[in-house]
C-alpha cells in the first residue's frame, strides 16, 4: 500500500527507504524488532524515555515512530506524551502506537494524542514493518482488537448510527460495518472485495473513523476507557 | 457447647469473640483462644464476679478489647485479607448450630449459673438468641423496673439510699444507650446521618448527669464536691467512650492494612505487565507466529493477563473470557493462532449451545485450516453473534462430504435448536471459512 512518491524522505540514493525510529523502554525488545523489521526499513535510532524519545525524534526527523505506549521518564505521560511534545517539531513524523496490553484506556489515550494507528507487541516483524508502511502512506491501522474498541465505545452495538458524515461522535452505517469486518480479522483489500467498495474507500472510512476516534468528546472514550481495563 | 469451639490448634492465632454468643461472646472467643472448656471458663468467671466483682471487670475489659469475629458478608467494614481463612473456618462451625438451635438450648440450661453471674444484671440474656443477645435492651429493662422497684420500696418504708440508687441508674442507662449508638456508628449499619450522632451525644449526657446526680442529690455542696463532680463526668465518659475509640483505631488500623495489601498487588501487577508480558511479546514476535514457543508464550500470556486482570473483569458470566478460554486451550492443541475480539457486554446467562456451537467452529478452523483464526463476538442487547473466521483451503462439499455433516450437526442443528441461526460461508477475499452464530435474546427466555 506504499506509494513511493507520497514518501518525501529519500535516503542514501533509494528512493523508497522508510525511515524509522523505535521507542521502547527495553532494550531486548527493541533489539528483537529491530532485528526483526523489513531490510527496506531504515532504524535511524532507539529510544528508552520519553525525554530520550523526543530529543531523538526532533534530531533525526524519521518518518515514522514505533512508539511503546508505556514508557518512564517524562511527566508520566509516556507515548501520549511523546507525541505531543515531539510532533510539532517533527511535522512530516507519523507515529505508531505499540503496546503490549490491551487496554482500552492506553490504546485510546495515545491514539487521541494523534498515533495513526495501534498494533500489538507480539505482532510479527512483517506485521510490524507493513503496519509502518501503510502509516507512511497515510493510511490508520487498525486492529481488530481497535476496531473492537471503536465499535463499543462509539455505541455501534447499541444502534447508535451518525445520521450525517460530519458527526463526531457517531458513526456512519458504513464505518460500522468497515469496522464489523476489520474487527473479524479482515484485511483492507478483503473489507473492500466484501462491501463492493474500492480500497481506496476502504482507506477513506478507516481514516474518518480516527479522525472521529481522536477529535470525538463522547464521554465514553475517556471515561468507559479507564473504568473498562481489558477486552 | 462442643459445637461452639472445636479444640483446634489452628483456633489459637487472635482472641476474638465468635459472632455465636451468649452475652458478649468473650467466655467463649477466650475458651476458643485458649483452647479450655467454655464451660469452665464460664464457671471461672462466675466465681471470679462473687469475689468483689473481679469477673464482671475483666468480662468487661476483654468485651472492650477483643475485636468482633469479622462475619463473612455480614460486617462490610471489615478487610476480607488475612483473616478471611479463619472467618471461612469459623464460619463453617458457626453455621451447624445455627441449623439445629435447640442445641443451643440445653447448652444455655447447663450453665445458667455462671452466665447469670458472668454479667450481673444481665443474667436474663441467657434466655434469649444464643447468636445475639439485646444487652441494651434488657440493661434498660432492668434499670426502669429497678428504678420502680426501689420507688416502691422507699413508699412501703424501706430505707433505700435512692439519691444513690436513681443516679445510679441513670448513669447505667446512659452508658447502655452511648455503647449502642457508638456500635452503630462504627458498624455504618444505619442510614449514616447526624441523627445517630446526637443521640450518641445525648447518652452520653445522660451519663454525665447521672454522675453529678450523685453530688448534688447527697449533701450541700462544697468546692471539693464541685470538684469532685467534675472530675468524675469526665472519668466517666471517658469510660464509656474508651472501648469505642479502641475499636475505632483497630478498625482503622485493619483498613490501611488492606489498602496497604491492595496497593502491593497492584504493584506486582504492574511490575509483571511491565516485564513478564514484554518478554512473552517478544518470545512470540521472534518464534514466528505459529512456532511451539510462540504458542506457549501465547498462552502464558493469556494465563497471567487473566490472573493480572480478574479484579477488574466485568460480570459473573463473559460471554469473551469464555471463548478466550477456549481459545487457549486450542491452541495448546493445535498449531493455531486464535484472536479474540470481544464488542459489548453481556450482562446474562450465555446459552451453552452458542458456546459448544463456538467451540466447535474454532476446534474446526484449528482442526482443517490452521494459521490464524479470527473469533469476533458481538454482543447487543437483543442479539448475541459470534463469528468465527479461517484462512484455511476453505472447503468444497463434494471433498469432505462426511466431515462436514458433522460439522452440520454439531453447529448447524444445535443453533437451531436453541433457537439461533449458523450459516458458513467463505471467508475473507474468498479464501477461508467463515462461520457465523447468531442467536435473538428473546428467544433464548424460552429454551430450557
Amino acid at each position: 500500500m506504499t506509494d513511493p512518491t507520497t514518501d518525501p524522505t529519500t535516503v542514501a540514493g533509494i528512493p523508497c527507504d522508510l525511515t524509522v525510529v523505535i521507542v521502547d523502554d527495553h532494550s531486548i525488545f527493541r533489539s528483537g524488532l529491530r532485528s526483526e523489521l523489513d531490510p527496506a526499513l531504515r532504524v535511524l535510532g532507539e529510544a528508552a524515555t520519553v525525554d530520550e524519545a523526543i530529543a531523538v525524534v526532533v534530531a533525526t526527523q524519521p518518518r515514522v515512530v514505533l512508539l511503546d505506549v508505556h514508557l518512564p521518564g517524562g511527566t508520566g505521560g509516556g507515548g501520549a506524551e511523546v507525541i505531543r511534545a515531539a510532533a510539532p517539531q517533527a511535522p512530516s513524523t507519523l507515529f505508531l502506537a505499540l503496546s503490549v496490553s490491551d487496554a482500552a484506556d492506553d490504546v485510546v489515550t495515545v491514539i487521541r494524542a494523534g498515533a495513526r494507528g495501534y498494533i500489538t507487541k507480539s505482532a510479527s516483524g512483517a506485521e510490524v514493518s507493513d503496519a509502518a508502511r501503510r502509516v507512511a502512506g497515510g493510511d490508520a491501522v487498525f486492529s481488530p482488537r481497535l476496531a473492537g474498541f471503536v465499535l463499543d465505545a462509539f455505541g455501534a452495538v447499541a444502534g447508535e448510527t451518525a445520521a450525517t458524515t460530519d458527526e463526531l461522535d457517531r458513526l456512519s452505517a458504513r464505518e460500522q460495518e468497515v469496522m464489523r469486518l476489520i474487527a473479524r480479522g479482515y484485511a483492507y483489500k478483503e473489507v473492500a472485495s466484501a462491501l463492493f467498495i474500492s480500497p481506496k474507500t476502504v482507506e477513506t472510512h478507516v481514516s474518518a473513523v480516527l479522525r472521529k476516534l481522536q477529535l470525538s468528546s463522547r464521554h465514553e472514550l475517556t471515561a468507559w476507557a479507564t473504568a473498562r481495563k481489558l477486552l | 457447647m462442643t459445637q461452639l469451639r472445636p479444640t483446634d490448634p489452628r483456633f489459637t492465632g487472635h482472641l476474638v469473640r465468635p459472632r455465636l454468643r451468649i452475652v458478649a461472646g468473650v467466655c467463649a472467643g477466650f475458651a476458643r483462644h485458649s483452647g479450655l472448656p467454655v464451660t469452665f471458663v464460664r464457671t471461672v468467671t462466675f466465681v471470679l464476679a462473687l469475689c468483689g466483682g473481679a469477673g464482671v471487670l475483666l468480662y468487661g475489659w476483654l468485651w472492650a478489647t477483643t475485636p468482633d469475629e469479622s462475619a463473612d458478608g455480614a460486617a462490610g467494614s471489615d478487610p476480607r485479607g488475612d483473616r478471611l481463612p479463619k472467618a471461612a473456618l469459623t464460619g463453617a462451625n458457626t453455621t451447624l448450630p445455627d441449623n439445629r438451635n435447640p442445641q443451643a438450648d440445653p447448652s444455655a440450661g447447663l450453665t445458667p449459673g455462671p452466665a447469670v453471674a458472668t454479667a450481673g444484671a444481665e443474667a436474663d440474656a441467657v434466655t434469649g438468641e444464643p447468636r445475639r443477645a439485646p444487652v441494651t435492651e434488657i440493661l434498660l429493662g432492668l434499670a426502669l423496673v429497678g428504678t420502680a422497684g426501689a420507688l416502691i420500696a422507699n413508699r412501703l418504708g424501706a430505707d433505700l439510699p435512692l439519691d444513690a440508687i436513681i443516679p445510679a441508674i441513670v448513669a447505667l442507662a446512659g452508658t447502655g444507650l452511648a455503647w449502642r449508638q457508638f456500635a452503630e456508628l462504627r458498624s455504618g449499619a444505619g442510614p449514616r446521618s447526624s441523627g445517630m450522632l446526637v443521640r450518641a451525644l445525648g447518652a452520653l449526657v445522660l451519663v454525665a448527669l447521672g454522675i453529678l446526680l450523685f453530688f448534688i442529690t447527697s449533701e450541700s455542696p462544697n468546692v471539693w464536691t464541685v470538684i469532685v463532680a467534675a472530675m468524675s463526668v469526665l472519668v466517666g465518659v471517658a469510660v464509656v467512650v474508651a472501648p469505642w475509640a479502641v475499636r475505632l483505631t483497630r478498625d482503622l488500623s485493619d483498613e490501611r492494612a488492606a489498602r496497604e495489601r491492595e496497593a502491593g498487588r497492584a504493584e506486582m501487577a504492574a511490575h509483571l505487565h511491565d516485564s513478564v508480558l514484554q518478554t512473552l511479546a517478544l518470545i512470540q514476535q521472534k518464534a514466528g507466529p505459529h512456532s511451539d514457543a510462540a504458542r506457549l508464550a501465547r498462552a502464558q500470556e493469556r494465563d497471567l493477563r487473566e490472573w493480572l486482570f480478574t479484579g477488574a473483569a466485568n460480570g459473573p458470566v463473559d460471554l469473551a473470557a469464555e471463548l478466550r478460554g477456549i481459545a487457549t486451550t486450542v491452541e495448546r492443541e493445535f498449531a493455531v493462532h486464535v484472536d479474540v475480539v470481544s464488542v459489548g457486554t453481556v450482562d446474562r446467562e450465555v446459552p451453552e449451545a452458542l458456546l459448544a456451537a463456538a467451540r466447535e467452529a474454532i476446534l474446526n478452523a484449528a482442526r482443517h485450516a490452521g494459521g490464524s483464526v479470527s473469533v469476533y463476538v458481538e454482543s447487543s442487547p437483543t442479539a448475541i453473534e459470534v463469528s468465527v473466521t479461517d484462512r484455511g483451503p476453505g472447503f468444497s462439499i463434494g471433498d469432505i462430504p462426511a466431515d462436514r455433516m458433522g460439522v452440520r450437526e454439531s453447529i448447524l442443528a444445535r443453533m437451531q435448536r436453541a433457537g439461533g441461526t449458523a450459516s458458513v460461508r467463505p471467508g475473507p477475499g474468498g479464501t477461508g471459512t467463515e462461520i457465523r452464530l447468531s442467536l435473538p435474546l428473546d428467544i433464548q427466555e424460552d429454551t430450557p
